[in-house]
């Protein structure tokens, strides 16, 4: 797919001397930083409010986007903030599949896999914006170069089982005892557009090979489309175990009574950094830049970390602990390191899984 | 006065032409961008394709699996809803069932709450582990399971249920158009109720009862809503699903889809064509418009028995999916016995602030009245060019309008996308686009209603006017329109209800700004808790009820002042 | 069951047939011998048809009893209902109910195919019955390819495949075009001679009526207003609907003179001032008695005749050629009398004339 230079971009090239074609240089932005609630942001508040809507699409539960927009819109009443939900494998097809066929109507979008993010970022489709809040993040959570996208939250699994219909002395302790073939046919996963589901994939790949998934695939496991499905058949016992239960949901449902235990096994939790960054040609430019700016300060980060649906952990430095006093350096997590060894397995991945799960 | 006539049938013929040009235009479009899709063996991401070639096709028997799913369910499901129809019909029309009038009405009860409502409700009800129902006969001390809803069989059932009242006003119209004096004859000669059946009854109606059998069978084959909650999670695919499944899984494989929908086209499109031929040629019942009222059968104490049966199809596919889902709405973990701790309303407090129940049902109403109201200004005017004008090629313009019918929902809308994606006016994503959709599928609803009440109409009516001196226009207004208004008003109505139930073409022309009421609920289900799910799922029953019961109202004034 | 000469074979006793709270039919009763014809004629709604049906078993009654050939089919009292396959009886229906599906040769053996007959009889009683009707080349058309005509001749041969005791037939000729109707009547009549089967025949076709029948039971409103001959009804109506409705009759009001009266003669001062004798029939003048003048019998002439009574000059009104008929409207004591003359007299409005009529013609009917 041919790069193509942003209008931004092109309106640097006047300026400075060499015409960059892969990537952006980040020039240095002459933006006002004014205080808005308690927060700094370069974006034009009145220009934002003029503009009065944001459309955010991620790869949330319906739940959990539906709360980050209204965190926002409660904060900023004028701007009418809606989002559209799919998991990341989806959402990346259809707003390709939009923007390739001219339609530009996305401001802000999130991925919940960083190689997703890359890959967006290499068609040159994420907007160049420093926000003044990348200051609070090191540098590993920003993109490279910075001001395309941030990690807005952390999200880890690890299993989870039914206390009902599993007994706690046979359940699962490790990621191999999910290979057990009492738990054929009754185990739950994600689909293979989940951001998440492709990080365990490749960090399980990683610790046991590439035989651990071959024989995973002989249980036959149910895929689905977002946690909170994954979780509400485990509740009910219509599955017994799930194999790629986010910490996040544990505590939701666990807070809800339901009859789930869940389980960090000793060798790590796959986790997966989520990525967010604003659109070029975003119909609502400032008003994405002001979401952009809430999003990464402690007051956005407040509500990714705390709101029941969402639960992710936060990356910035001042952050405060999660609920229930926990911090993500409590938990053993197993993150990508190599992220072309990690983009370029991705199609494996896709194949694999797939057919794993009985799709087309 | 003569300048007028002659003036007449041009200005018809003009009108006329235009319009067919028009309706082949909406109706072919997409069909043409389906096939090119079927036949892209390039890169899939190209646009236009760079290849074409068989490859897609060849491919297709590798998902036998699948085509044997979608005939199983579809051959299970037909023959339930043809059991619920002939049963409910012959009970309906021929014995005196007692509250006979209510039980006719509450037959039209299930095409309101889709498909999609009972999907859902039985999914609860009858789901292997966590269904009520088979968790009250664990409670009883069965074991396991006493039904097992996810399942081929389950998919039937549910698809029966919704499916069986229109099998109900298909097969009843076909007994309505009986001499029941066939019957008598039969007595009089000696015959017995069970002889009469066999040999008079039974073949009089069983052409009318095949043709309802082949229309139903290609319904179901492009049936989409109860296979996509029930068969999706336990890899069940059928067609319908798997399409969807290819076009909204990362990566999606375009091709295979648009090869799978066209094989899916081909078969409906056959079976619709034998089943004109069937009710044109082999019915000896001929429907001339004459209705005869059949004599009722005193069937004594049976009558209660009868009731029952009738009483209990509607209990099935209506009262018990609405109460299931309230049932689960109220409760943070839905099970059959919840403690008291468990009930709740934070469901339908959450319902409220998602985009499902705040957007896409405003997004549905406005889309509905806008289908009706057009739609049936756009099929009047077709039925009548149909019907009722001399123009050239009305003939063909009504197998054009017919045409959709035999395209599944979702094939076509499959189309639409790829078609309006690279249109030059910007409609992709809006509910512009939707309404074309809804439009275009729904001209056989439209034509076949009003054409039915307008060819009841007498001819000579209009001629009259004619006669009078009245032009085309006037006579429209003052003759043709006030006697075809009740029918104009049930019209609407049903394409009221059916763009606002519509699910298979939504969900794929859906975008960010023109959410809609029935992918929502899906969406909903596949990305949400099933308790949040039949909260949205309800409030939007109850707000369309509340709509649809508005407009009956508002209609009864008007035909009552129209007199 | 024996049939015993002298008895009825259709015994109709006080039978009502009751819709919801609409009382259709009843009470009725009448009788029929065996190998008459009975015809219930009347206008439409009359209850002629529900009353037929309740015969055959196809319509439930209130309350009566209905006997054939002496069985008990019918009775309120006993709760007796025998169904409608049971009776053994036969009937040709208004719509012909022609099986579309089956060839004429099945329809009309279908009767025997039920009573399980041996083949050979089929065959041969079909046959016979199909040539009865002059419709045995047809015998392997399928039945959806006949004629109005042809169906109703299939009809027939379908009734009297198994040589029923008792047909009914629900106004068969009525769908039937005037010229084929005319035919028809002719060949009903001598098919029901020859058969000497007992039949009920349902018209409103006055002329069919009076020249098919041994019987005529004239309903209205679900009620008999006469059962008589043909003769006896045209020449003695009892009421005044009878009057009119078979045949047309001027119907003159008065009030008795029995200064003028004898034996078997009443005289009736008309409220003109008219008297007019005319016979009693054996019925006893009420309050408000009626004669009844048929239009065909009045005569008029522009020479007094000479008869003792019933002579009148009149003044005509109108005179209106129809044809076979001319219609004069004449006035009489202040009112209007219509006479219906083949001869056209050549009388013109204005004109004078003489009126007479024998006494014989004028009927007195039956007191309210």
């Amino acid at each position: 797919m041919p790069k193509t230079p942003t209008r931004r971009f092109a309106l640097q090239a006047g300026l400075a001397a060499a015409m960059v074609p892969v990537g952006h240089q980040a020039a240095a932005q002459s933006r006002p930083v004014t205080k808005v609630l308690d927060f700094t942001t370069s974006a034009d508040m009145a220009k934002a409010e003029q503009e009065g809507a944001l459309l955010f699409y991620t790869h949330d539960g319906e739940a959990g986007a539906a709360a980050a927009m209204d965190a926002f819109s409660a904060d900023f009443p004028k701007i009418k903030a809606s989002y559209v939900r799919a998991q990341t494998g989806a959402l990346y097809s259809k707003i390709l599949a939009e923007r390739s066929a001219g339609r530009f109507d996305v401001d802000v979008i999130q991925f919940s896999d960083v190689g997703t993010a890359i890959d967006f970022d290499k068609r040159g489709a994420f907007e160049t914006y420093n926000s003044p809040q990348a200051a609070f993040y090191e540098a590993e959570f920003l993109s490279d170069p910075a001001g395309h996208y941030f990690c807005s939250g952390m999200t880890f699994a690890g299993i989870a089982y039914n206390t009902d219909k599993v007994k706690a002395e046979d359940a699962p302790k490790a990621w191999k005892d999910l290979l057990d073939p009492r738990w054929a046919n009754v185990t739950s996963t994600k689909q293979s557009t989940s951001g998440m589901q492709f990080v365990e994939w490749y960090e399980l790949r990683k610790l046991y090979g590439d035989d651990y998934w071959k024989a995973f695939s002989k249980q036959k496991p149910h895929g689905f489309d977002s946690r909170a499905q994954l979780f509400d058949r485990l509740a009910k016992g219509d599955d017994k175990i799930c194999a790629l239960a986010e910490w996040a949901a544990y505590v939701l449902y666990h807070d809800r009574k339901a009859p789930i235990a869940f389980v960090a096994p000793e060798d790590g939790l796959p986790a997966t950094a989520l990525a967010t960054g604003m659109v070029t040609k975003a119909p609502h430019p400032e008003a994405a830049r002001l979401f952009i700016d809430w999003l990464m300060s402690l007051r956005g980060q407040a509500v990714y970390q705390q709101h029941p649906d969402l639960l992710y952990g936060s990356v910035r430095k001042d952050a405060p602990p999660m609920p229930g006093g926990v911090r993500l350096r409590d938990f053993k997590l197993l993150v990508p390191s190599d992220m072309q060894d990690f983009l370029g397995a991705r199609k494996k991945f896709n194949a694999d899984w797939n057919a794993m799960l009985g799709l087309l | 006065m003569r300048s007028e006539r002659s003036a007449g049938p041009s200005a018809q013929t003009f009108v006329g032409i235009t319009v067919i040009w028009l309706v082949a235009a909406f109706v072919i479009y997409p069909v043409f961008y389906l096939l090119q899709a079927s036949f892209d063996v390039g890169d899939p991401e190209a646009r236009p394709p760079t290849a074409y070639g068989f490859d897609n096709f060849e491919g297709l028997p590798k998902y036998w699996e699948i085509m044997l799913n979608t005939l199983y369910v579809s051959f299970a499901a037909t023959v339930m809803a043809l059991v619920f129809g002939f049963l409910t019909a012959w009970i309906l029309n021929r014995t005196n069932v007692p509250f006979r009038r209510t039980l006719e009405q509450a037959m039209a009860v299930p095409y309101y709450v889709t498909p999609l409502l009972g999907a859902l409700a039985w999914s609860l009800l009858g789901a292997p582990e966590s269904g009520f129902a088979n968790q009250i006969w664990r409670a009883l001390g069965g074991q396991d399971a006493i039904i097992d809803i996810v399942s081929p069989m389950g998919i039937a059932w549910v698809m029966a249920l919704f499916e069986g009242s229109v099998a109900f006003v298909m097969i009843g119209a076909v007994m309505k158009s009986m001499d029941p004096s066939l019957e008598e004859a039969s007595q009089i000669n000696g015959a017995g109720r069970f002889y009469t059946m066999m040999r008079v009854t039974l073949p009089l109606v069983t052409p009318g009862v095949l043709g309802a059998a082949i229309f139903v069978f290609a319904e179901m084959l492009g049936s989409f809503s109860a296979a996509l909650v029930l068969g999706t999670p336990v890899r069940f695919y059928v067609i319908t699903t798997a399409i969807y499944q290819l076009v909204a899984q990362y990566p999606p494989r375009i091709p295979l889809a648009a090869a799978m929908g066209v094989s899916l086209f081909a078969v409906m499109f056959f079976m619709l064509f034998f089943y004109r031929r069937i009710i044109a040629h082999r019915s000896y019942v001929t429907v001339s418009g004459k209705a005869f009222r059949p004599r009722l059968t005193d069937v004594g104490g049976l009558r209660w028995v009868l009731f029952a049966i009738c009483g209990s199809y509607v209990v099935l596919s209506v009262v018990l999916p609405i109460l299931t889902l309230v049932y689960a709405s109220v409760q943070r973990l839905a099970v059959a016995f919840p403690a008291v701790g468990n009930f709740t309303l934070d469901n339908y407090r959450t319902a409220l602030t998602q985009n499902a129940v705040r957007y896409a049902m405003s997004n549905s109403l406005i889309l509905g009245v806008l289908t009706a109201t057009i739609g049936v200004a756009l099929t009047g005017m077709l039925s009548w060019l149909i019907h009722r004008s001399r123009i050239p090629g009305r003939g063909l313009l009504e197998y054009i309008v017919m045409f959709p019918q035999a395209v599944p929902r979702l094939v076509f809308a499959f189309g639409m996308m790829w078609a309006w994606l690279v249109f030059p006016i910007p409609i992709y994503g809006t509910l512009w686009l939707l309404l074309i959709a809804y439009l275009t599928v729904f001209l056989p609803l439209g034509v076949r209603t009003i054409s039915s009440v307008l060819l009841q109409l007498d001819k000579s009516l209009d001629e009259c006017g004619e006669v009078c001196g009245a032009s085309w226009g006037f006579r429209m207004r003052t003759i043709t329109m006030p006697l075809l208004r009740p029918g104009l008003l049930a019209a609407w109505m049903l394409l009221f209800i059916a763009s606002v139930r519509e699910l298979g073409a939504s969900i794929l022309l859906m975008g960010p700004h023109s959410q809609v009421l029935t992918p929502a609920i899906v969406s909903a289900w596949f990305g949400s808790s099933s308790e949040l799910t039949a909260a949205m799922a309800l409030i939007q029953t109850v707000v369309l009820g509340l709509a649809v019961g508005l407009f009956t109202l508002l209609t009864r004034r008007a035909s009552r002042q129209g007199g | 069951m024996d049939v015993q000469i002298g008895d009825p074979h259709i015994e109709v006793e006080n039978l009502e047939i009751h819709y919801g709270p609409v009382a259709a039919v009843g009470p009725v009763s009448f009788t029929v011998m065996p190998g008459q014809q009975v015809t219930l004629l009347g206008p439409s709604g009359c209850g002629k048809t529900t009353t037929l049906r309740a015969i055959a078993g196809l319509e439930k009654p209130s309350a009566g009893v209905i006997r054939i050939g002496g069985d008990t089919m019918y009775s309120s009292r006993s709760r007796i209902n025998v169904r409608a396959d049971k009776r053994g009886l036969s009937m040709v229906f208004q719509s012909y109910a022609i099986w579309p599906h089956m060839t004429v040769f099945e329809n009309v053996a279908y009767g025997l195919r039920v009573r399980r007959k041996s083949r050979a009889e089929i065959e041969e009683k079909t046959r016979a019955a199909l040539d009865l009707v002059q419709m045995g080349a047809y015998a392997y058309r399928h039945a959806s390819q006949l004629s109005g005509g042809q169906q109703q001749r299939v009809a027939l041969a379908r009734a009297c495949a198994f040589s029923p005791s008792v047909l009914l037939f629900d106004e068969p000729l009525s769908n039937l075009d005037a010229k084929l109707r005319g035919d028809m009547r002719i060949e009903l009549r001598e098919l029901q001679h020859r058969l000497g089967v007992t039949s009920v025949y349902v018209t409103h076709d006055l002329e069919e009526a009076l020249a098919m029948s041994d019987q005529i039971v004239v309903m209205r409103g679900g009620h008999i207003e006469q059962n008589g001959t043909p003769d006896e009804i045209y020449n003695y109506p009892r009421t005044e609907f009878v009057a009119d409705f078979v045949g047309s009759a001027n119907l003159i009001r008065g009030k008795l003179r029995p200064d003028m009266s004898a034996l078997g003669v009443v005289a009736l001062e008309a409220d003109g001032g008219h008297i007019i004798h005319g016979v009693s029939h054996g019925r006893t003048p009420g309050s408000n008695p009626v004669m009844s003048v048929r239009t065909v019998h009045l005569r008029l002439s522009l020479e007094r005749p000479v008869a003792p009574v019933n002579v009148w000059p009149v003044v005509v009104r109108r005179s209106v050629f129809l044809g076979d008929i001319t219609q004069v409207h004449v006035e009489w004591g202040g009112r209007e009398l219509v006479i219906r003359q083949t001869v056209p007299d050549g009388l013109a409005e204005g004109d004078g004339a003489w009126l007479s009529i024998a006494t014989g013609h004028c009927v007195l009917l039956e007191a309210e």
